[in-house]
């Protein structure tokens, strides 16, 4: 069995926009946390990084790291004060 | 004020044109994103938390009416309706798309603005005395001086790609309103012999993660070597600056491991052999510039007037609006207003293009065209007559832009934070607007007296904390947002970095920690007159450790306490 890491996807900006997006299904780029990809392990990590590392180089987004998230009830959560703020797409102010 | 001529026009024009191209070709993949960012960086384009972020230079924070209005129409066009003032006298949008950058340049330089080295390891904008050209204590005009250094310094060829960002400040009055003392190079303007003026030249100031005051270079340099002195200074710290590091790579940790003889040797040394000639600025060409800025022909009029006496009687927020947002100027007659930019709940600094629009139709009407940038986040109507300083009032109540707490607590400097920018630990936008909610009755803002009071949510110090009276730094503890409190900090004559009081407050207990430390303050002040620096500097921080950390959480009576007696 692959050894389980925290919940974790892929987040970027679009390199046009500067917009916050996530990964999602079928290598989409999507706004809203709870359609992001959710790896739980280090195999389904390495897919998304890969997926993202291409979009990266299509000039589609920039900035491409992976965070980790908490699933709650099936909706998926930012974990830092910081991508709780990147979420929302906005200040929380 | 300066007006481009046909070279400038061409240059910006010439520049817009190449970043339209390098956004082009980044676009299409033919410059990868690690070509393109220095790139992207040298012409304002920051990518932040939420989107692109641009940073516009206000060359020595001042603005024409035709430019802010430009300024609106970016806002309104291209971001959300508003913009930022920022501690360096620049604006900066939040909400700008990669995409529409290039057209956001053209409608720039179509008004003489560009973004150019607004960020980058360059010489970025020359900052200056807001009252620049009317003080009463002035003793020559800065504003030529920031002018011809930016001519210089804009794509200087050997001074693109110094060790880390460079940042000079100039004043030239008694009054030094331009925090000289915490910038790389500070330059004040004074008196020599007979009735020559010169420069006294200052290295090595700063702020971020290693605070320091300025170290006095050159006591007097005459006005015609500015430049050649400026580029020896450069030289030397471009050979020797670090780029090993980048929290050491800025020019105050290279003055400050020679020691400030050593250097100064280095620089006379490097000043000797430069071709003094072909860098200092030709007598003819210094006149031009000087012609752009020669004073308004103002007619002096009786200092007094009925009508703004019978105001300040009957109307108590004109009245502290007067004492507050307005000054003297050197043409009897005349005032200089201060439009501060941090109504209590609002974010500090923050105009909407509507706010600018109506600064810009004031100005035109009664201002003389001109409006400045100051870099406590609030802009400044130079030339305004005394007549009309009820019409610019009612014009500014209009636009809720009459908030009398010109540097009063309430007055609070504060970056974007967490809310905004990708360095930051934590926010500092909430925390500005509790701590003014808290101190937002102007009675107890005036009763408490000048403060600065300047919140930071990372080290880099965007938020000038050091220089507080009360400095906030925001860090990340363990994930969680807490804050961290300075006390003694000055940005003036006096200048000097806040001193840490203890361990850092979180988020929910901050607010509280400051009124804490202010009924601190107001119960240990001699009277009224004294400030809170003063007291501070008096009595040191024990007492403020004390009811801080020491005392009984139920110290939060202290304040209304105090203030009960206002």
């Amino acid at each position: 069995m692959m050894p389980k890491t925290k919940p974790s996807i892929m987040t970027a900006n679009l390199l046009r926009s500067g917009e916050v997006v996530y990964l999602g299904a079928n290598d989409t780029w999507v706004r809203k946390i709870e359609s992001a990809t959710v790896a739980q392990n280090e195999d389904e990590l390495a897919a998304l990084e890969e997926a993202a590392k291409q979009a990266f180089e299509a000039q589609l987004v920039v900035d491409v790291y992976a965070m980790d998230v908490e699933v709650e009830n099936g909706k998926t959560k930012a974990l830092s004060v910081r991508e709780i703020i990147r979420a929302a797409h906005g200040p929380s102010v | 004020m300066y007006r481009y001529d046909e070279f400038d026009q061409a240059f910006v024009e010439e520049r817009c044109h190449q970043f339209r191209s390098q956004v082009e070709r980044r676009l299409k993949g033919e410059i990868s994103e690690d070509q393109f960012k220095p790139l992207r960086l040298q012409n304002g384009l920051y990518l932040q938390l939420h989107a692109y972020m641009m940073r516009i230079a206000i060359p020595y924070g001042v603005l024409s009416v035709r430019q802010l209005r430009k300024l609106a129409e970016i806002a309104r066009r291209f971001d959300r309706g508003f913009g930022h003032f920022t501690t360096r006298q620049n604006i900066q949008y939040n909400w700008i798309k990669l995409e529409q950058a290039p057209d956001i340049l053209d409608e720039l330089a179509s008004v003489g603005m560009h973004a150019i080295q607004t960020s980058g390891n360059c010489i970025r904008n020359t900052t200056c005395d807001p009252y620049a050209g009317v003080a009463i204590d002035e003793i020559e005009d800065p504003r030529v001086w920031g002018e011809i250094i930016r001519q210089w310094s804009t794509i200087h060829p050997e001074f693109l790609f110094l060790p880390r960002k460079f940042k000079i400040a100039l004043t030239g009055a008694a009054e030094d309103r331009a925090a000289i003392l915490f910038h790389d190079i500070g330059i004040r303007i004074i008196k020599g012999d007979g009735n020559e003026t010169g420069f006294a030249v200052y290295v090595g100031g700063g702020q971020g993660r290693t605070p320091v005051v300025g170290s006095l270079i050159r006591p007097f340099l005459q006005k015609k070597q500015l430049l050649s002195y400026l580029e020896a200074i450069m030289r030397v710290y471009n050979l020797h600056g670090r780029r090993d590091n980048i929290y050491k790579a800025r020019i105050k940790i290279l003055v400050k491991a020679l020691g400030i003889e050593e250097f100064t040797s280095q620089v006379e040394e490097e000043w000797q052999k430069l071709d003094k000639p072909s860098i200092d600025l030709p007598t003819k060409e210094y006149q031009r510039i000087a012609k752009y800025f020669e004073p308004i022909a103002l007619k002096p009029a009786p200092i007094e007037d009925e009508q703004v006496a019978a105001r300040r009687a009957s109307d108590t927020k004109f009245n502290s609006f007067m004492r507050n947002n307005v000054r003297a100027h050197k043409v009897p007659g005349y005032v200089s207003v201060a439009i501060a930019l941090k109504e209590p709940g609002k974010i500090p600094g923050d105009a909407s293009a509507d706010q600018m629009d109506a600064v810009a139709d004031l100005s035109e009407r009664y201002g003389h065209n001109e409006i400045r940038v100051t870099y406590t986040q609030n802009l400044v109507l130079p030339n305004i007559a005394l007549g009309d300083l009820l019409k610019v009032y009612d014009g500014l109540v209009a636009a809720r832009l009459a908030s009398a707490n010109f540097e009063l607590i309430t007055d609070i400097i504060a970056c974007p934070g967490l809310d905004y920018c990708n360095l930051a630990n934590a926010r500092a936008i909430p925390i500005a607007q509790d701590i003014a909610r808290r101190f937002g009755a102007l009675e107890k803002a005036q009763h408490i007296g000048p403060l600065r009071l300047n919140i930071s949510g990372c080290i880099n110090a965007c938020g000038h904390h050091h220089a507080g009276n009360i400095g906030i730094l925001g860090v990340d503890k363990k994930g969680t947002e807490h804050y961290q409190i300075t006390l003694g900090g000055s940005p003036g004559d006096d200048a000097s970095v806040g001193s840490i009081l203890g361990p850092s407050f979180p988020a929910e207990e901050l607010p509280q920690a400051i009124e804490t430390v202010v009924s601190t303050y107001l119960s240990l002040r001699e009277n009224e007159k004294e400030t809170f620096l003063s007291t501070y500097r008096r009595v040191g921080k024990e007492p403020f450790k004390h009811a801080l950390y020491d005392s009984e959480p139920s110290n939060s009576n202290g304040l209304s306490d105090a203030l009960e007696k206002v």
